[in-house]
């Protein structure tokens, strides 16, 4: 939205290996405040290793990420999270055993000083904080509306309101830049639709920077301003989702080598209304 | 039946919080509370003397190894030599003519220092092979405080506490002694039904769950390990000091080995990790049951007159509270407390069936 500032996310030449698999190849590409951020490509192209390495988890070879302008190569996720960073996992990372309201409450640790001995003296030390705190997490609540089922135990509910639970535990934190990590996974349309409007939501309310990697291509090329395309630790295809999509190399690395011919063809001869469905 | 959460309404935050909602549930609190206050005055010297305070002082324990095995999921096969520490340490320094309050504070201290580089090794690994590493610091702690004249008077040496005050009131006497006991565990009972509501706590059920989602939720999963450690290892001291002093009044060091360390970690299991109830349950049924049992077949055995070979006699009430252990991990893994929870449970929605937790 606001032009001219500095990215948000700047990576530059990222390497990592696994032993002697490359898994990340030089990846550069950087995202810019306001805009919502794809991250797409087949299974195994180095996606959820990008975001990794930007948040910590993993140190890279070679190459560098700066956040906020500021360089975070090789820095812990903890503190990385407290530079106003907050992400998703592909598989649901959930803190079983504890209600929805005790994991959404987790996600404000950065901004409360946790103490055992404000713990031991609770009504003198504690107690205020954590009702400052709660409601500033039922304001999210009421944002994600997950209001009726905040007592329940969280592996209790479906799958489709543990990810927006785990999506509101990412934003109660305040971030200024969130990373999703294929937040529609294993969802119906409808479900589909409620995140797709949750994160465009977030962003117009809360000003977040949304980085998603996601295999929805209708999503990306709905809700993302901009896509870079991966496959085998390289970047294949970038710009706006839908002319990366639509790229003779991306379509190579999905379909195979065929079906990038016959789309090439295609645009060489007449466009016809349907029938491209066809293999 | 007596729980109904009908007609109830929080208008505020902290009414919503508030330990127990319930208005059956606080009654239930302050009826034990009641008892224990008047127990002295209740029953008779040998109950309160031989069961309530082993049961208060075990459960106090239990309690703080709770914190580290059900609050933040790290396993510790040697708790019994944190609360060596502890003893040692604060016997010592009353001798040397230290207050009771500073001295308790001190061995709890002198236990979380060294109990800390227990958790150390938790930095590193997990699960069997954690249990490994604590194992052998139990036999490393036992060993060294059984080898060092200093410390212990050397490896038969029995060690007097002296008679201690506590804020001016002496705890010579059996009533005095219970009271402390008492005061002891409940503030450790207090901190842990805290921990289940404050961020502190939440942090610590991060990284018992999935440290790296705590990690980048800003929770340093290095920093809540040690911190775990640390707490768990100062309540470990305190009650060291307490059972030392309060409970023992003599100590030597085979009374800390790892036969405390596998009481009190069965008392968690049985009693049900993560449960502030079930430690209090663990211990009554670990330091009571073989009691009872062995009472019981006294009696089946009198009164039918039969006699049993003098072994099988001494060993029959071992294993039978063995095979209870088992039956009741088997019925219900997470413990006596979850039993307790599930009749509780049941009693809020009866006569209905279905109850969402």
């Amino acid at each position: 939205m606001q032009g001219g500032e500095a990215p948000v996310l700047v990576c530059d030449g990222l390497e990592l290996s696994f032993g002697g698999l490359k898994a990340l190849k030089g990846i550069s590409f950087e995202v810019r405040p306001g805009e919502i951020f794809g991250l797409v490509g087949p299974n195994g192209s180095g996606k959820t290793t990008t975001v990794n390495v930007a948040t910590g988890f993993y140190r890279p070879n070679a190459g560098r990420v700066r956040l906020f302008g500021d360089d975070i190569t090789g820095e812990k996720p903890d503190r990385i999270a407290r530079r106003g960073i907050a992400r998703t996992f592909q598989n649901l990372a959930l803190f079983k055993g504890m209600t929805v309201l005790d994991n959404i409450l987790i996600g404000r640790h950065i901004h409360m000083n946790p103490s055992a001995l404000g713990t031991l003296f609770y009504w003198w030390w504690a107690q205020r904080e954590e009702i400052a705190q709660r409601r500033i997490v039922e304001d999210v609540i009421e944002f994600m509306q997950l209001q009726d089922i905040r007592d329940e135990p969280v592996e209790a509910i479906p799958l489709g309101l543990q990810k927006r639970v785990e999506l509101a535990r990412a934003l109660v934190s305040e971030p200024r830049f969130l990373i999703l990590d294929e937040p529609m996974a294993g969802m119906n349309q409808e479900e589909k639709e409620y995140i797709a409007r949750f994160i465009l939501d977030a962003r117009e309310e809360r000003g977040v920077t949304i980085l998603i990697i996601e295999h929805h291509m209708d999503v990306v090329t709905a809700i993302c301003d901009r896509a870079v395309v991966l496959c085998n630790g390289e970047i294949i295809a970038q710009g706006p989702p839908r002319q990366a999509i639509a790229e003779p190399a991306v379509i190579k690395a999905y379909l195979g080598e065929r079906a990038a011919r016959r789309a090439g063809m295609a645009e060489v001869q007449a466009p016809r209304p349907s029938g491209g469905e066809a293999a | 039946m007596f729980y109904r959460r009908s007609g109830i309404r929080h208008t505020r935050y902290q009414d919503e919080r508030q330990l127990f909602p319930l208005g059956f549930d606080r009654f239930l609190v302050l009826a034990v509370i009641g008892i224990l206050l008047a127990a002295p005055f209740l029953f008779d010297r040998l109950y309160v003397t031989g069961y309530l305070l082993p049961w208060l002082i075990w459960s106090s324990a239990a309690l703080g190894l709770n914190l580290l095995m059900g609050g933040a999921g790290q396993v510790h096969l040697g708790y019994g030599a944190v609360m060596a520490m502890g003893a040692y340490g604060s016997v010592h320094l009353v001798r040397f003519g230290a207050p009771l309050e500073l001295a308790m504070i001190a061995g709890g201290l002198i236990s979380a220092s060294i109990g800390i580089l227990f958790g150390a090794a938790a930095l590193r690994v997990k699960g069997i092979y954690l249990a490994m590493a604590t194992l052998a610091m139990q036999s490393i702690v036992d060993f060294v405080i059984s080898q060092t004249p200093a410390i212990s008077g050397g490896a038969l040496a029995t060690l007097q506490a002296p008679p201690v005050r506590f804020l001016g009131i002496s705890l010579a006497g059996e009533r005095e002694t219970y009271y402390f006991a008492l005061a002891v565990c409940a503030v450790i009972t207090l901190f842990m039904l805290n921990v289940r509501r404050t961020s502190f706590g939440r942090a610590l059920a991060a990284v018992r769950e999935k440290d790296y989602a705590a990690e980048i939720l800003g929770v340093s999963t290095l920093r809540y390990k040690l911190l775990a450690f640390w707490v768990s290892s100062f309540i470990g001291g305190v009650v060291g000091s307490v059972l030392a002093i309060c409970y023992l009044r003599a100590i030597s060091p085979d009374q800390f080995h790892l036969d405390l360390s596998i009481q009190i970690l069965a008392m968690v299991i049985v009693g049900g990790l993560g449960s502030v109830l079930g430690p209090f349950f663990g211990a009554a049924l670990v330091l009571f049951a073989p009691i009872l049992i062995n009472n019981a077949l006294g009696d089946v055995l009198g009164t039918f007159g039969l006699s049993l070979p003098i072994d099988l006699r001494a060993h029959l009430p071992l294993m039978a509270y063995g095979a209870l252990v088992i039956g009741f991990l088997l019925y219900e893994p997470y413990g006596l407390a979850k039993i307790y929870s599930n009749v509780r449970t049941y009693l809020f929605v009866w006569p209905f069936r279905h109850a969402q937790r």
